[in-house]
């Protein structure tokens, strides 16, 4: 039980901000990083010798999509947080809300893969409907039934819109709701109706985010191998990403409070609750990624198994089987104590841990496909298929060091804009005295 | 009248609220007292804390009974798919490595048997069922489920004495407190 009841005495009126100047040296070499990072990338993007920006388009692929999933679930929590009329998360939500709303930055990093300088290295598809050079579905009648029966969804234009439409859709969506809460901080006359209003949109922009993090994975990884389909992709996409968000989150909030912010407002209860939805979506991941390699591998159908026979090849066989008791068992296992949960320092160390397996996760995600696709599109300049194209991990890191930088800088930024809890919110005091 | 001599099972003892009892709970975990409950008609949060209970062991019991399930339905799937009758669908293999296949069962085994483990294991803990329990001779404690907070004291605990429990009780805030005699068989 706790010592006494928190009062709205103990709620700083004015909020409870940053001191920036405290991160602005963090803050400040994580924009250089991501600023020479990501001008070293595109120069391997578009300018270095064609074996280079092959093999590095992945490595871009890898890290955007991989800091994008952070993002996204960044606006799940807060939407689920809105829509679920959740009391005791108000103490924590401005973490949910700033972590979202690096989403429209994040996404700026996948604009090298509108380009199909690109894209010819990553998606095949693109490259046999560009062939077609207008009269695409005459063309793919001939060459490939399969993407003209597939046509419909996976054309040029419909790709083009529907990713504009992931970048702006959620976008607006965290910004309108950041904005809501935010302006709350400062209303002398604060009152439920931002709680009412955030809540109602909440509701029906929440397909938005369904919608965004199922079809970003269809668009942007599904599409590495035209022929290969999942009807678990989406869910298990969403399961890492609500998993890692969560994962960020208990870091921020944990940093933030050993800072000496979010007093009397967080104790260990909320580190509990938080560490249950690790824990919690610890199991969901596991639910999901063996229902997909289940169904897939008790089908046996061709185009199917295509996924798991590339990532069981050779050496990736073994980060595999390492994936199935590091991201599952021993989290499992661990997260399973009580105390470990309400206790931030633990906690932290098992979300900094998640975080890691996320890595190995979406690096077998996305990696594999590039010694199969590269030399499937361009053997005469990537060489035959092989497992793993040497050397090229050197590009993985860069790419993941330059878009981790950036996603730090504006993680800071955001954190550092406005109070670090919502301090007139109406439910405050309820989520700081939360016991469970 | 009966001449035989009644056994006393202890001091039942009435609090105002929840929020007395609690209060109270923590009193008594701190003169030392092991043999004693309390009764509410709900849940309090925290109340196991005031009362100074430990963890239960229940837990362990069921990580076992969890781990038996899973080992008894890899022995099932395995005895029987891959060394009695192997089953060939799709040319798949039949050896330890088609263990994805048994991954269901051994799941739904280990919760069958968690779940098992759980509910015996409670009953067999909390001493359920039971056809009757001394403190169903207090006149008042069927209140206990309707507006009543109780705390009753036992008195094989060591602690206890007919009168300094009495006033205890009392100084820390019990009404109708009543010695509690069984019934007769």
């Amino acid at each position: 039980m706790a010592h006494h009841p928190v009062t709205s005495a103990e709620i700083a009126i004015h909020g409870d901000h940053l001191d920036n100047s405290k991160v602005a040296r963090v803050k400040g070499i994580a924009f250089f990083i991501a600023l020479v990072g990501t001008a070293a990338s595109l120069y391997l993007l578009f300018l270095a010798p064609e074996k280079t920006r092959g093999s590095f388009a992945y490595s871009w692929l890898f890290a955007f999509y991989f800091f994008l999933t952070l993002s996204i679930g960044g606006c799940f929590w807060t939407l689920l947080h809105n829509v679920s009329n959740s009391g005791w998360g108000t103490s924590v939500r401005r973490t949910f809300e700033n972590l979202g709303s690096t989403y429209p930055w994040m996404f700026l990093f996948g604009i090298p893969l509108l380009f199909p300088q690109v894209q010819q290295y990553l998606y095949e598809w693109m490259n046999i409907q560009r062939a077609g050079h207008g009269n695409v579905k005459e063309h793919l009648h001939h060459v490939d039934h399969l993407l003209y029966n597939k046509y419909w969804f996976m054309n040029l234009p419909f790709w083009y819109g529907r990713v504009i439409f992931w970048g702006l859709g959620l976008s607006l969506v965290i910004i309108g709701l950041r904005k809501l809460s935010t302006a709350q901080d400062t209303d002398p006359n604060p009152g439920t109706s931002r709680l009412l209003k955030a809540r109602f949109h909440s509701t029906y922009t929440l397909i938005i985010f369904a919608l965004t993090i199922t079809f970003t994975g269809f668009d942007f990884m599904m599409g590495l191998d035209y022929k290969w389909f999942s009807t678990m992709w989406g869910v298990y996409l969403f399961a890492g990403s609500a998993l890692n968000s969560m994962a960020v989150i208990i870091l921020v909030c944990a940093w933030l409070k050993s800072a000496g912010h979010l007093k009397h407002v967080t104790s260990g209860e909320h580190f509990h609750i938080m560490g249950k939805l690790l824990f919690a979506f610890t199991v969901f991941w596991a639910y999901i990624t063996f229902s997909q390699y289940f169904l897939i591998w008790y089908a046996g159908i061709t185009e199917e198994t295509s996924y798991f026979l590339i990532r069981n090849t050779g050496n990736w066989n073994i980060a595999m089987i390492a994936l199935v008791f590091g991201h599952f068992v021993v989290p499992f296992v661990i997260l399973l104590q009580a105390w470990l949960k309400k206790n931030p320092k633990a906690l932290s160390i098992m979300a900094a841990y998640t975080l890691c397996m996320h890595v190995l996760d979406h690096y077998l995600i996305t990696i594999p496909e590039r010694g199969i696709s590269l030399g499937n599109i361009k053997p005469e300049v990537f060489g035959e298929i092989q497992v793993a194209i040497p050397g090229a991990f050197w590009g993985d890191i860069l790419a993941f060091v330059s878009i981790g930088a950036a996603f730090v800088f504006f993680l800071l930024r955001a954190i550092g804009q406005h109070s670090l809890y919502p301090n007139r919110d109406p439910r405050i005091l309820e989520s700081a005295n939360l016991s469970n | 009248m009966s001449t035989t001599r009644k056994r006393v099972y202890g001091y039942l003892a009435e609090f105002k609220s929840a929020s007395a009892l609690y209060k109270a709970a923590e009193k008594i975990r701190d003169s030392g007292f092991r043999k004693w409950d309390c009764y509410s008609p709900y849940p309090i949060h925290g109340l196991d804390g005031a009362m100074g209970m430990k963890r239960s062991i229940l837990p362990w019991f069921v990580f076992f009974g969890g781990m038996t399930g899973t080992a008894t339905a890899f022995a099932l799937a395995y005895s029987t798919q891959v060394v009695i009758y192997p089953t060939i669908v799709q040319a798949k293999p039949a050896n330890i490595f088609t263990i994805p296949a048994f991954f269901p069962v051994m799941f739904e085994l280990t919760i069958l048997f968690s779940g098992f483990t759980v509910l015996f294991g409670l009953l067999a803990l909390i001493q359920l069922p039971r056809l009757n329990h001394p403190l169903f001779a207090s006149k008042q404690f069927h209140r206990a489920t309707d507006d009543g907070f109780f705390i009753a004291i036992e008195a094989r605990d060591p602690k206890f004495n007919p009168e300094k429990t009495r006033s205890l009780l009392a100084e820390i805030g019990g009404d109708n407190i009543e010695l509690v005699e069984e019934e007769d068989a």
